[in-house]
C-alpha cells in the first residue's frame, strides 16, 4: 500500500519535472504560430483581413457602446434600443430615450491598442518576408495606414496618447512597457506621418474595398481637418489641470495653418487625380436628385467615382449585417419588427435646408402668417396659421436632400403613404394634440393620428415608442426595394467610410478658415455638391455656408458629432437645449376643404440638454494601473 | 457528526470573513464659505455646472480627485471625508484663481475662501411690469477682460441660474462694462407662456460672465415673484 502511494508520487514527480523542461517550447498543434503566418503571404492576407475587421470605422454597427455592434465577438446584446450617435447630436432624437452623451460612451481605448499590437507585429515581420519589393511596400503602407486610423480614433477621442511606435517587449518588469502619453500635438504629427507612409507607398490602383494611395489621402485630409479645427478653435472651450500644463490635451493655435495646409494638400491630391466625381452630378430637377441621393446610400456600390472606401456588409448575420433597417424604419412598414421607428431627424435639421427659392440661407419652417419662427410653446387658437393641401406641401421648395433623408408626412415609402400627424384642429377652434381622440362630422371619422389603428399611422403616439415624435422619419441608408427581415443583424446595406463629397467640403472648410488655397475651386467644390441637390444658383464661399453645406450633405454619415466636437460648438450648441418638432394638425375648421397646419414645438417628452465641456475629451480608462494622467476635470 | 462539525466551522469562517472586511465609514467633514474680500458678502455662485473645489487626498498615487460643489448662496459643505491631510482648491470659479491649500481634515473642519470675483453685480432690481419681468443692474469688474455676456434667467426652482433655468434673456456685451452705465434686460410672459405659466411663482436671476478660459458667471441674489 505504502509502497505503492510511493512509486505514484515518484512516478508523478518525474512526469512534473520532464514537462517542466521543454512545456514552454512545445509549438501548439491547435493554432497557426507566428512563423507559419506571415512565413506565407497568403497568411499574411488573413491576418490583414482581421485588422481591417478592427478598423474603427464609424459604420451602421458603431453606437455609444462601441464597434461591431453586431453581435460581433467581444460586444454585448445588439438590443442597445436603437440609440444612434446622430441622437448625441442636433441631427435627431430617439423616439423614446431622453439620453445624450454620458461618459462612458464612445470609448475606443483597449480595442484601439489591442488593434495598434496587432499591426505593430505584422511590421515587425514585414523586413523579413519572402516577398517582392512591390509587395513589401504595399504592405508598409496598408500596414501604416491602419496604424494611422488607430491613432486618428485615439487622438479625436482622447488627446495625446501613449505612441507605440514599435511592438512592445516585456522584460519581466511592468516599467518597461509603461508608455507615458505624448503630447497632442505630437500624437497629430504621428497621425500625418503615418498617413504621409502610407501615401508614400500604397500604390495608385484603385480598390474602393482595401487602402490605397486615396483612401491613405481622404484619411489625411479628415484628420489634418481635425487637428486644424482643434488649434484654430481651442479658445473657444480652454481647460485647465495638469493634462493641459503638460500638453496632453489641446493644440496652440499657432499649428492650425500647419494642419490646414496638409488637408488642403491631401484633398486637392484626390480632387486631380480625375478618377473622383460625384455620383449623378447634373440631375434635371429636384425630385430626380432626391433620388438619386438616396440611392447613393441605398446601394454605395453603384457610386462610381463618389465612394472612395467602402466597408460591406456584405452577409446577413452576427458580425456581419446591422440593424438599421429594422431600428429605423417608419412604424407602418416595419414587417412585424416591434421596436422601429426609433430615428426622429429633428426639425433643427429640417430648417437648415436651403429652400430653392432663397438659395444660400437656410430655410426654417414657416408655420403662421407672422413668419415668426422662435416660438415653441405650442399651438395657438389666437395665432393665424398657414393652411396647406397635404401635410408635406411645407417641403415643396426644401432641398431634394431633406426629400432623400427623412420620410416627410404623408410621403410615400415602400409603396405605403407613412402617416404622421399630431391631431386635430376642430371646427371651434381647440385642437387636439397627441391625445388619442376622434371626431366625427357629416359621417367621416377623424383621427389624432391620421388613421384609425396603431398599424396605420408612423407618428405622435407614444405606442411602444415605435412613432417619430419630431414629425419626419428616417430613410438615408435605408433599403426601399425589400420588405424589413425582422430579426438581428439582417441588414447588407454598405456604408461608406470615405466619399468625394467629404473630401470637397473638407477642402472648402480648411481653405475659408484658413485663407490658404484656391477661394474659386473651393467655392466650385460646395457649388458642384449643390448642384448634383438640385440647385442652380451658385452661392459665395463663407464659413457660414460650408458648414451649413456640410451638415445637410452628410447629415447621419456620423460626422456631426466629430465636427461638434473639433470646432468646440458643443458647449454653445447645447446649453439647455431643446431639440424642436413640428406638429401637422388637420385643420377641420376647414372642412369641406382638407387642409394642414403645422405647428413647431419643442420635442414632446424631452428635457433639455447641456454639453459639459470636460466631454471635449473622453476620459483615459485604468489610470489607477497604466499610471497615465487623466484628462481635465475627470 | 461530521457533517455538522463542517457546517459550523464554515459558518465561523464566514462569519470572521465578513468582521474582517468592515472598514470605518467617513467621519470627518468640511465647510465654509466664499466671502468677498473687499464687501465680506457671500459670493453667489451656481449649484451645477458651477464653482468646484478639488480635494486631493493625500497618501495615493495617482488620486482620483474629489470635487464638491457649491451651494447658490455661496456656502459648501461635505459631512461625508475620511480624516485626512488634502490639498485642496476651489477651481473654476467666478473669481480670481486663489492657490491650493494643504488642509488636516478632522472632525467638523471649517474653511472659509476669501476670493475677489470677477464681478460685483450692484443695484438689481428685478421687478414685473405688465406683461413683462424687467431687470436692471450695474456691473463692477475686477479684471481688466470683457464681459462676455448678461442675463436675466428664470426658474421654478430657488437655485436658478445660467444652467439652471426654464427661459433666459440674455445679451452678448463682450466688452469691458461701464460701472456708470445701467444695464437692463427683460423677460417676456406671454411668449414664454409654455415655461412660465400665469398663476405660478417663479425666481428670477442677474448674472454676467467675465471673458475669461472656464470662469462661471457671477449673480446677483434670486428674487422670487408671483406670475398672473
Amino acid at each position: 500500500m505504502i509502497s505503492n502511494k510511493c512509486k505514484i508520487f515518484f512516478l508523478s514527480a518525474s512526469l512534473f519535472m520532464a514537462g517542466c523542461s521543454k512545456v514552454m517550447d512545445i509549438e501548439p498543434t491547435d493554432r497557426l504560430t507566428a512563423g507559419v503566418i506571415f512565413g506565407d503571404p497568403e497568411g499574411v492576407k488573413v491576418y490583414m483581413a482581421n485588422l481591417y475587421y478592427q478598423l474603427p470605422i464609424e459604420d451602421f454597427a458603431y453606437f455609444r457602446q462601441g464597434f461591431r455592434w453586431n453581435s460581433s465577438p467581444g460586444t454585448g446584446d445588439p438590443n442597445n434600443g436603437g440609440f444612434a450617435p446622430a441622437m448625441s447630436t442636433d441631427e435627431a432624437a430617439h423616439s423614446e430615450f431622453g439620453d445624450f452623451l454620458g461618459n462612458d460612451d464612445f470609448h475606443w481605448w483597449d480595442n484601439g491598442y489591442k488593434l495598434i499590437r496587432d499591426v505593430n507585429l505584422l511590421i515587425d515581420e514585414i523586413p523579413a518576408l519572402k516577398i517582392i519589393e512591390s509587395e513589401r511596400a504595399a504592405l508598409v503602407g496598408e500596414s501604416a495606414f491602419i496604424k494611422a486610423f488607430a491613432y486618428f480614433a485615439l487622438a479625436k477621442r482622447y488627446g495625446g496618447v501613449p505612441l507605440m511606435r514599435e511592438s512592445q517587449k516585456y522584460d519581466g518588469t511592468i516599467e518597461s512597457i509603461r508608455v507615458p502619453r505624448s503630447t497632442e500635438k505630437e500624437t497629430w504629427d504621428y497621425v500625418m506621418e503615418l498617413c504621409d507612409q502610407a501615401i508614400n507607398n500604397l500604390s495608385e490602383s484603385f480598390d474602393n474595398r482595401r487602402a490605397n494611395k486615396w483612401t491613405a489621402l481622404a484619411l489625411k485630409s479628415r484628420a489634418a481637418l481635425h487637428a486644424a479645427s482643434i488649434a484654430n478653435f481651442g479658445s473657444r472651450a480652454q481647460m485647465s489641470g495638469d493634462a493641459v500644463t503638460q500638453g496632453l490635451v489641446g493644440l496652440a493655435a499657432g499649428d492650425a495653418a500647419g494642419y490646414y495646409t496638409q488637408c488642403i494638400e491631401a484633398s486637392e491630391a484626390l480632387m486631380n487625380a480625375g478618377r473622383f466625381s460625384l455620383f449623378q452630378a447634373s440631375p434635371s430637377n429636384p425630385q430626380e436628385a432626391a433620388g438619386n441621393y438616396r440611392m447613393l446610400f441605398q446601394n454605395p456600390n453603384g457610386a462610381g467615382g463618389e465612394a472612395i472606401m467602402i466597408k460591406g456588409f456584405a452577409v446577413p448575420g452576427n458580425g456581419t449585417g446591422h440593424n438599421y433597417d429594422i431600428w429605423f424604419q417608419p412604424a407602418q412598414t416595419a414587417n412585424g419588427w416591434p421596436h422601429p421607428g426609433r430615428m426622429n431627424p429633428t426639425l433643427d435639421l429640417a430648417d437648415l435646408y436651403e429652400s430653392y427659392d432663397n438659395p444660400g440661407h437656410s430655410a426654417p419652417l414657416v408655420t403662421t402668417t407672422d413668419g415668426a419662427v422662435g416660438d415653441y410653446n405650442g399651438y395657438n387658437a389666437s395665432k393665424t396659421y398657414i393652411r396647406f393641401d397635404t401635410p408635406h406641401d411645407i417641403f415643396l421648395n426644401k432641398d431634394a436632400r431633406l426629400w432623400g433623408t427623412a420620410v416627410l408626412p404623408s410621403t410615400m415609402w415602400k409603396n405605403t403613404k407613412i402617416i404622421i400627424q399630431a391631431g386635430f384642429v376642430r371646427p371651434d377652434g381647440n385642437a387636439v394634440i397627441r391625445t388619442n381622440d376622434n371626431i366625427t362630422i357629416d359621417g367621416i371619422t377623424y383621427y389624432t393620428y391620421g388613421a384609425a389603428s396603431t398599424s396605420q399611422y408612423s407618428g405622435f403616439d407614444t405606442y411602444g415608442g415605435n412613432n417619430t415624435r419630431t414629425g419626419f422619419s428616417f430613410k438615408k441608408f435605408l433599403d426601399e426595394e425589400y420588405a424589413v427581415n425582422p430579426s438581428w443583424n439582417r441588414g447588407i446595406t454598405d456604408f461608406i467610410e470615405f466619399r468625394y463629397a467629404e473630401v470637397l467640403l473638407n477642402y472648402a472648410e480648411a481653405v475659408i478658415e484658413s485663407g490658404q488655397g484656391d477661394m474659386a475651386k473651393a467655392a466650385q467644390a460646395i457649388n458642384d455638391i449643390r448642384k448634383r441637390a438640385g440647385h442652380s444658383v451658385d452661392i459665395p464661399l463663407t464659413v457660414e455656408n460650408v458648414q451649413r453645406e456640410r451638415r445637410v450633405e452628410l447629415a447621419f454619415e456620423n460626422k456631426r458629432f466629430w465636427d461638434l466636437i473639433r470646432r468646440r460648438e458643443f458647449h454653445t450648441e447645447f446649453n439647455n437645449r431643446y431639440l424642436h418638432a413640428i406638429f401637422p394638425l388637420r385643420d377641420l375648421r376647414a372642412l369641406p376643404a382638407e387642409k394642414y397646419i403645422f405647428v413647431r414645438a419643442n420635442v414632446p417628452n424631452t428635457n433639455p440638454k447641456t454639453f459639459e465641456p470636460r466631454a471635449y475629451y473622453r476620459y483615459i480608462p485604468g489610470i489607477g494601473s497604466n499610471g497615465l494622467v487623466q484628462n481635465p476635470q475627470y | 457528526m461530521n457533517k455538522i462539525k463542517l457546517l459550523f466551522s464554515l459558518l465561523v469562517l464566514g462569519f470572521v470573513a465578513c468582521t474582517k472586511d468592515n472598514y470605518d465609514g467617513p467621519t470627518a467633514g468640511l465647510s465654509g464659505r466664499f466671502v468677498d474680500a473687499q464687501t465680506g458678502v457671500l459670493v453667489e455662485q451656481d449649484i451645477i455646472r458651477g464653482t468646484q473645489i478639488q480635494l486631493l487626498e493625500h497618501g495615493y498615487d495617482p488620486v482620483t480627485p474629489q470635487f464638491l460643489i457649491v451651494k447658490n448662496d455661496g456656502t459648501y459643505e461635505n459631512s461625508l471625508l475620511f480624516a485626512n491631510s488634502y490639498t485642496v482648491q476651489p477651481l473654476r470659479g467666478n473669481f480670481i484663481e486663489v492657490p491650493a491649500q494643504e488642509v488636516s481634515i478632522t472632525g467638523k473642519t471649517v474653511l472659509d475662501f476669501t476670493v475677489t470675483p470677477y464681478i460685483r453685480i450692484q443695484d438689481a432690481q428685478i421687478a414685473i411690469d405688465g406683461s413683462k419681468v424687467k431687470a436692471s443692474f450695474k456691473l463692477e469688474q475686477t479684471v481688466i477682460n470683457n464681459v462676455k455676456k448678461i442675463g436675466l434667467y428664470a426658474h421654478s426652482d430657488t437655485r436658478v441660474g445660467e444652467p439652471m433655468r426654464l427661459v433666459a434673456a440674455e445679451q452678448e456685451l463682450n466688452a469691458a462694462s461701464d460701472p456708470a452705465v445701467i444695464y437692463e434686460l427683460e423677460i417676456d410672459l406671454p411668449s414664454n407662456s409654455n415655461n412660465l405659466k400665469p398663476g405660478n411663482s417663479y425666481y428670477f436671476r442677474v448674472g454676467a460672465l467675465i471673458d475669461v478660459g472656464e470662469a462661471k458667471l457671477n449673480y446677483a441674489p434670486a428674487v422670487k415673484i408671483g406670475i398672473n
